[in-house]
């Protein structure tokens, strides 16, 4: 009895110290991972709309920005998760940036598009993170993959075998980023125009 | 049993990858590139020389039948510690390692290590085991990273040492890779064994 009783507070004892030090460091450390997310952001951002210095999180949300469909339970697939508005040193609009998803090999690929607000053409894509195999999908981040992407409107096919060539090996990788870019284009373009 | 002793098996004798072959999921998992194992390792090192510390300075008060949930709490909490700090000071290594630190908590090494060791020991000997072990997986660790880097992407510590078109053996990025190293490395470890013990008992 006496024993029962003495495992039952040396666990607890254990657990609420520790519990009160997780908060502690927690508390300590969620503001500057909030922190480092948003430089992260940020710079990613400059890198994909150059001439950038000021970026702006876009309210409206596209239409398709839906996460549950209570009635079927299911998904509703995101095609962007959000937008951006960059401005430059004279605060003149440069153009926008959005965060697109697709199902790579390894996982969800995230990936960032600048569009020039004059053109509508892609300036950049930045690969925000991914788990593709290093040495075969990794190479998306490589720039010789990513800067196929530059210059595409909204009227180039933006598909794989077509306008854009898949990595060796890494078909899946490549089909992924080509699709999040080509699906998530349309959506920030809409939610963007009607901004303006 | 001296100071010195407890900590140089860790490194050789008893290194817990090539020799207690214990911890071989983040073992082979993490160690694409040199600088992966050396996070890694560092990362498991420090929850290690933590949880043996306290595992040790409880183990008076621990009641033998808790003892393994008692482990278990304290190993998470550093793990999650590490995570956390990881995550907010350096970011760049957690992107790579993010995965892998919840994974400390259930490394055999650091249940192992605890039960055989520091829950019957004194506090600094447990810290000394604690330090040796760690450093003895991160060595381990940063060799088949490096191997497995230089082989399979042409770079080490991430500095390309090929061009950016020549063939490497992508195989040995992945988990086939992984094995064979580990395979061809405890080779070489039980050859140089073989033959420091054959050495010392012709001396």
């Amino acid at each position: 009895m006496n024993e029962s009783v003495r495992m039952i507070v040396v666990l607890a004892v254990i657990a609420m110290l520790s519990g009160g030090l997780l908060a502690g460091v927690y508390e300590w450390t969620s503001g500057i991972i909030a922190e480092n997310e948003l430089r992260e952001m940020q710079s990613s951002v400059f890198q994909v709309l150059p001439g950038t210095v000021r970026i702006e999180l876009l309210d409206t949300a596209p239409s398709t920005l839906v996460e549950d469909d209570p009635t079927t339970m299911r998904e509703v697939e995101q095609t962007t998760t959000q937008i951006f508005v960059g401005y430059d040193d004279r605060d003149d609009v440069t153009g926008f940036a959005f965060v697109g998803e697709g199902a790579g090999y390894g996982g969800a690929i995230r990936i960032l598009v600048g569009v020039d607000d004059n053109s509508g053409a892609i300036l950049g894509l930045a690969v925000l993170s991914h788990s593709e195999t290093p040495g075969l999908g990794s190479k998306i981040e490589e720039a010789s993959f990513r800067n196929q992407f530059v210059g595409k409107t909204l009227d180039d096919p933006i598909a794989v075998g077509k306008d854009i060539n898949a990595l060796t090996g890494a078909t899946v990788s490549s089909r992924a980023v080509t699709e999040a870019v080509r699906r998530g284009f349309a959506d920030a373009a809409a939610a963007y125009e009607r901004s303006r | 049993m001296g100071i010195v002793k407890e900590f140089v098996k860790g490194l050789w004798n008893d290194n817990p990858t090539f020799r207690l072959q214990i911890g071989l999921c983040p073992t082979l998992a993490v160690t694409s590139s040199a600088l992966n194992g050396v996070g890694m390792g560092a990362a498991t090192t420090f929850v290690l020389m933590c949880s043996s510390i306290l595992i040790s300075a409880l183990r008076n008060v621990i009641p033998s039948k808790v003892r393994i949930p008692c482990f278990i709490v304290v190993i998470a909490t550093f793990s999650t510690v590490v995570d956390l700090v990881m995550n907010a000071l350096l970011p760049d290594l957690h992107r790579v390692l993010g995965i892998f630190i919840p994974l400390i908590v259930v490394n055999c090494i650091l249940m192992g290590r605890a039960e055989a060791f520091a829950s019957k020991r004194p506090v600094f000997d447990a810290a000394i085991d604690g330090l040796g072990m760690g450093i003895g997986f991160t060595w381990a660790l940063t060799l088949i990273g490096t191997v497995r880097e230089l082989l399979g992407a042409g770079s080490l510590f991430g500095y390309k040492l090929v061009s950016d078109t020549a063939a490497t053996f992508g195989i040995f990025s992945v988990a086939p890779g992984a094995f064979i190293t580990v395979g061809f490395l405890l080779a070489a470890m039980n050859m140089i064994s073989t033959r420091l013990r054959k050495t010392s008992k012709e001396a």
